[in-house]
């Protein structure tokens, strides 16, 4: 088991955001995490991405307890994280964002761009372009392979296509399917045409719980079956 | 002809020395000298406020130690000007690892306040406790060697050797914030949980940056002290931390040329137009009030701009 999250509670305050969360993500899985908003999966994500302290619970990675785990050390271990709101390094150029993703890892610069070229070749005639200037798909695109940089062995995506024009985000899921060969991933996401694409099991997350897991390839393919559940 | 001194160092270098002996040959040697001196400080302050975004209070407190450590050398261990700078800037330098192992757990006012309150205590300590040591209220008068044409105290030997320390530190500053480290900087700055969700230990490189301009900060000061071969309470004040700010403020913060011009300006501001207004301080905080609202990024990002 590559993640293991068990009777995962998480409070902001006084008050439970989540509640006795067990979910788990095998070698070579894509998982996605479904639920409106509020739901509490962008929580779980950070929690797992070691940006929130969970008040019961564990949350294990190749059987290491993350528990207590700076967010630098989580990173270091082969978690990366891709953020909901598409935040680059503005003020640095697109190269200068993979270099710096590419410094604490054992991969060389040359290597790192490469790898983010291949996934959208457009992305060399930007490489000396300043990042505040992409626009959001090819932000998106760019923390996607900036994530990638020093072979992570998992992904934790936040809501990738959200905001993005029809055709980005046709572009976005085959970026999601190519890399999913390569890396485990954990996707949350709201649009169920998009899960139904990329998804090898699904939770469906409500008011903090995990409601329903479905793991049934066909049923997945078909939203119109569980999106009531949501 | 701007972008060409922003991408070559030589070039900026270059114009540095010819600006500032120019400027020299036409008003007077040894008051360019305390503006050179002036500039090195606010190329250290600069380097946690423009490049790491980190505002401080307190960075008189190591000015203050070099000047400190130089004076105290000078007049308790040996009168040799080099063996004085070297360690004005060691205190210096080891003051700020003691002190930034703390400072820089935090960030914003936190940060601004702390070093401030960090700057009174040093202040206090110069004052009261070791007046034997210090001097006091009337701080330390001291006296430098000189060996045959190296005479820190032939004003055309000692603007040379600030025009060199000068330069010397804006290159240093340069490759510093060019070099990997430097992207590291920027990207602090803009969002440093996002730069420890890359694998950064975020802390250690900070502290680096804090005590580099803190050893930076400690060279002006012991600069300062060989300069008036004195020193006194006045270079560990907490309330002169705002000239430094304005300086780097009006100069335009976080780029090395930014930093000379804001330090050149603010002290041909305060040492010219006190002869013609008597409340010239009233003119500084108008002067800011415009750079704040209108040019935020300073002389020189406005010059870069148009």
């Amino acid at each position: 088991m590559l993640l293991n999250v068990d009777s995962l509670d998480v409070q902001y305050g006084p008050a439970k955001v989540l509640h006795d969360i067990n979910i788990h993500v095998k070698e070579g899985e894509l998982v996605c995490i479904v639920g409106r908003n509020g739901a509490g999966k962008t929580t779980l994500l950070k929690t797992i991405g070691g940006f929130m302290k969970p008040a019961s619970g564990s949350i294990e990675f190749r059987k290491d307890n993350l528990q207590g785990v700076s967010l630098e050390k989580v990173a270091r271990k082969g978690i990366k994280y891709v953020f909901q709101d598409k935040r680059v390094f503005g003020e640095l150029t697109v190269r200068e964002n993979i270099e710096l993703a590419a410094y604490p890892t054992d991969e060389s610069l040359t290597e790192a761009i490469q790898k983010v070229v291949s996934i959208h070749p457009k992305m060399e005639k930007l490489l000396n372009s300043k990042a505040k200037g992409l626009s959001g798909g090819e932000r998106q695109i760019l923390l996607i392979g900036r994530a990638l940089v020093g072979k992570p062995q998992l992904l934790l995506v936040d809501e990738p296509t959200e905001g993005l024009a029809a055709k980005i985000i046709g572009e976005i899921i085959g970026i999601l399917l190519k890399m999913k060969a390569q890396i485990s991933m954990v996707v949350v996401e709201q649009n169920l045409a998009t899960v139904s694409r990329l998804a090898d099991r699904i939770y469906i997350m409500k008011e903090g719980r995990i409601l329903r897991e479905i793991t049934d390839k066909a049923l997945i393919q078909q939203p119109t079956l569980y999106e009531d559940d949501l | 002809m701007i972008s060409k001194l922003e991408k070559c160092p030589a070039l900026t270098l270059a114009v540095i020395a010819v600006g500032f002996t120019i400027f020299a040959y036409f008003t007077s040697f040894p008051k360019i000298t305390d503006f050179m001196i002036f500039c090195v400080f606010v190329l250290g302050f600069d380097l946690i406020y423009g490049h790491m975004g980190h505002l401080s209070f307190g960075h008189m407190l190591y000015l203050g130690a070099g000047s400190y450590g130089t004076a105290m050398f000078a007049y308790f261990v040996s009168p040799n000007p080099f063996l004085a700078i070297g360690c004005g800037i060691l205190t210096a330098g080891i003051l700020g690892l003691i002190l930034g192992s703390v400072v820089v757990k935090t960030s914003g006012a936190a940060f601004a306040l702390l070093n401030l309150a960090l700057n009174e205590v040093g202040a206090f300590m110069v004052l009261v406790p070791f007046p034997e040591w210090t001097g006091g209220e009337d701080g330390l008068s001291v006296y430098f060697d000189s060996y045959g044409f190296i005479d820190v105290n032939n004003p055309m030997f000692w603007f040379c050797f600030c025009l060199v320390s000068l330069l010397f530190v804006c290159y240093m500053v340069i490759r510093f914030v060019r070099s990997p480290y430097g992207i590291f900087l920027k990207a602090t700055k803009e969002n440093e949980i996002r730069v420890k969700f890359l694998g950064y230990n975020t802390y250690a490189y900070k502290l680096v940056t804090f005590v580099l301009s803190c050893i930076i900060a400690g060279f002006a000061g012991a600069l300062n002290t060989v300069n008036l071969s004195y020193t006194s309470p006045s270079l560990i004040d907490p309330t002169r931390n705002v000239e430094v700010i304005f300086a780097a403020l009006m100069g335009g913060a976080g780029n090395v040329i930014g930093a000379v011009i804001g330090g050149t300006a603010y002290m041909t501001i305060s040492n010219y137009l006190a002869r013609y207004i008597v409340r010239w301080e009233m003119f500084l905080g108008v002067a800011l009030l415009i750079f704040a609202f209108k040019f935020r990024k300073g002389i020189w990002g406005y010059m870069a701009k148009t």
